[in-house]
């Protein structure tokens, strides 16, 4: 375990970064840590979380996934217009949504991975492409309301527990176990370090790309239906904000944007730090404005301390942690 | 393609034909661009009377005209090997700065616009600064530079509005010699290029971006590069925002944003190279020109305005796959 910590102190780091910011958000807004508050900023972490877990495959991988607005957005619009408001549709409604959110990433995955496409040429083509598709299929109009089964994951509580807090920790626990103990997180991991060096290891490069984009974007489809039965709706534009946040969560948690480092518990924790952001400054009296400054200047910083100048800081503090195992 | 002087076959027929095809596959990006620059106007000149005017040249790129500053930032820092997010952010700010400071005073606007480049600049510089102080990725760093001056412009101005002066408004109608204002600018900008590529600054830029590390032992101060090259961007983009203004006639702290992926993707319909060193303003402009297009082409073709953002995804798709296959097969060649 020590050894997990020493190789991921940025992930302790973003955790860190989070409880202060909770104790912070505490001392000016005393409600701030009450049950049903934390209740409600934890549900809406678990939307950026959720599309976050795609993200963080495709950075470890060494790519980047620009299509999850729109992704999210077709699947939550899909949703609602084949289930009509009806709970019984969404039984095949919903399987064949996440199929269909990743045969879009199995695509981008083919592009960047068999046609040598770069990844954002690839993904943002993929983007405006579904962009446009699903804004002819629909004229723009609106769409029926979500279905109540659909609303019930999202918002839904099984005892003090919202249910969509369960559905998150199912999938970071399958998402850290692909990372951690399964043949795909080595692969991914040494993918993302050097291609090169991984195809020559016998590292079946291509399969393991196309799987990255595949489940961005079977998690962008999942989080555009759970999003829907948050809002009570689907609406156009819906998945903007969370290309942003999705980027910016996995950057926060730890991983570089190069490929070959990062984890999902990082992404996990800024997605939480992003969504406390969210609910401090309302707390403070700030605008929509501040919050853009914010995000960013946690952005510069955090990437910073990950950087090599940082680097031989870390070091210094991390040394006999390090020494200790490499004795082992 | 760098073949030196000693090892360069005797001037054979096949050897003849090979550099031919040679120079072929190293501009075939950029002709497939102009193809489809061709087709695009072609459906458009017959489906459309007046087309093949001056007054629809003049119209078109006044249309494209902020696309094209955009991305000739985008350009340099495509070809310095980087990626420029936070122009969508300088294009913001730059709009609500003019909006709100503009007044009736000739002398006001003319120092306005003048800090709003200065600002451009500076911010791209900062950027560059950090990416080589620290090392960081140019994306990860644009991004975060991007939300915060979108940020500050929302604070100046939290929703579209301001104004321009009315004479400020009508840049783009002065002509001179038939050719309106937006036309003039494009001329000179190709000619800037044209200069720019040959000075020392432009060929180190292609140089860093071709393989930074040899540009690095030959001598080259990659920190300053960066911030003149980020600079430059954010000097653009800059000027980008300050024609907008003259088209919008108001401010708008999101407007930014609708300029940052496109600029990427005119560059690379143009075939700039995503992995630096290799690309032509000549080819953005052609890229900006096919974006903008597509507009017009989604009206005469009477079809629902969401097929735009459809038919320019497919486009840049083509494009990008045209010039992969153009480089495997000029790799095929080498070898």
């Amino acid at each position: 375990m020590s050894s997990f910590l020493t190789r991921n102190r940025l992930i302790l780091l973003a955790y860190l970064g989070m409880v202060v910011l909770l104790l912070v958000t505490a001392l000016f807004s005393p409600g701030f840590l009450s049950e049903s508050n934390l209740r409600s900023t934890l549900v809406l972490a678990a939307f950026v979380g959720i599309v976050a877990l795609g993200q963080t495959f495709v950075i470890i991988g060494g790519g980047i996934d620009l299509s999850i607005p729109w992704v999210l957005n077709s699947a939550a619009i899909l949703m609602t217009l084949l289930c009509a408001g009806q709970d019984l549709p969404l039984f095949w409604v919903a399987p064949l949504i996440l199929v269909g959110g990743a045969a879009i990433g199995l695509i981008n995955g083919v592009g960047v991975a068999i046609f040598g496409v770069p990844p954002i040429i690839m993904t943002l083509a993929a983007n405006v492409i579904l962009q446009g598709l699903i804004l002819v299929y629909t004229g723009g109009s609106p769409t029926p309301s979500a279905p109540e089964l659909i609303k019930f994951l999202s918002v839904g509580r099984l005892g003090p527990v919202p249910v969509i807090l369960l559905i998150w920790a199912v999938l970071a626990l399958v998402a850290s176990l692909l990372l951690s103990k399964a043949a795909f997180g080595r692969h991914l991991y040494a993918l993302g370090s050097s291609a090169t060096v991984a195809e020559f290891s016998g590292v079946p490069t291509a399969r393991t790309i196309i799987l990255t984009y595949a489940s961005s974007g079977l998690s962008a489809a999942l989080a555009g239906m759970l999003l829907t039965g948050y809002s009570g709706q689907a609406y156009l534009g819906m998945g903007d904000s969370y290309l942003f946040t999705s980027i910016a969560a996995v950057a926060i948690g730890g991983a570089s944007i190069l490929g070959g480092s990062g984890h999902y518990l990082g992404s996990i924790a800024g997605a939480l730090v992003l969504t406390i952001l969210t609910g401090l400054l309302p707390a403070l009296n700030l605008s929509s404005g501040a919050l853009l400054v914010v995000y960013g200047a946690v952005i510069l910083v955090t990437v910073s301390l990950g950087s090599e100048t940082f680097a031989s800081l870390w070091g210094l503090v991390f040394k006999n942690k390090k020494q200790k195992t490499e004795g082992d | 393609m760098s073949v030196s002087v000693a090892e360069r076959p005797a001037e054979t027929e096949p050897a003849r034909h090979l550099a031919w095809r040679g120079w072929l596959l190293d501009r075939a990006p950029f002709l497939v661009a102009c193809l489809m620059l061709l087709v695009v106007v072609a459906i458009y000149g017959a489906l459309q009377k007046g087309v093949f005017t001056l007054d629809e040249i003049n119209l078109d790129t006044a249309a494209a005209m902020t696309l094209i500053l955009a991305a000739t930032g985008q350009t340099i820092v495509l070809i310095r090997g980087g990626i420029d997010l936070s122009i969508g952010g300088v294009i913001s700010l730059g709009t609500v700065i003019a909006a709100t400071q503009f007044s009736d005073d000739p002398l006001t606007v003319v120092m306005w616009s003048a800090l709003i480049l200065a600002i451009g600049f500076a911010v791209g510089a900062l950027n560059g600064l950090l990416i080589s102080a620290l090392k960081l990725q140019p994306f990860l760093v644009t991004l975060a530079s991007w939300s915060i001056l979108n940020g500050i412009a929302m604070l100046i101005l939290p929703t579209d509005g301001g104004g321009v002066p009315g004479w400020w408004i009508g840049f783009s109608y002065n002509q001179i010699l038939g050719l309106a204002s937006p036309v003039w600018m494009l001329i000179g900008l190709i000619i800037f290029w044209y200069w720019f590529r040959a000075t020392r600054l432009g060929i180190t830029i292609q140089a860093t971006g071709s393989n930074e590390k040899s540009a690095f032992l030959s001598g080259v101060s990659i920190a300053r590069i960066n911030v003149v090259t980020y600079g430059l961007s954010g000097l653009f983009a800059a000027a980008a925002a300050l024609y907008l203004t003259t088209q919008t006639g108001a401010g708008s702290p999101t407007i930014g944003k609708d300029y940052i992926l496109p600029s990427v993707a005119a560059a690379v319909i143009g075939g700039v190279s995503l992995f630096g060193g290799r690309g032509h303003l000549l080819g953005t402009v052609i890229g900006a020109l096919i974006l903008t297009l597509i507009g017009n082409l989604v009206f005469v073709l009477r079809v629902s305005s969401y097929w735009q953002p459809v038919m320019s995804g497919v486009i840049l798709l083509v494009a990008v796959l045209a010039s992969s296959l153009a480089e495997k097969t000029a790799r095929g060649q080498e070898q």
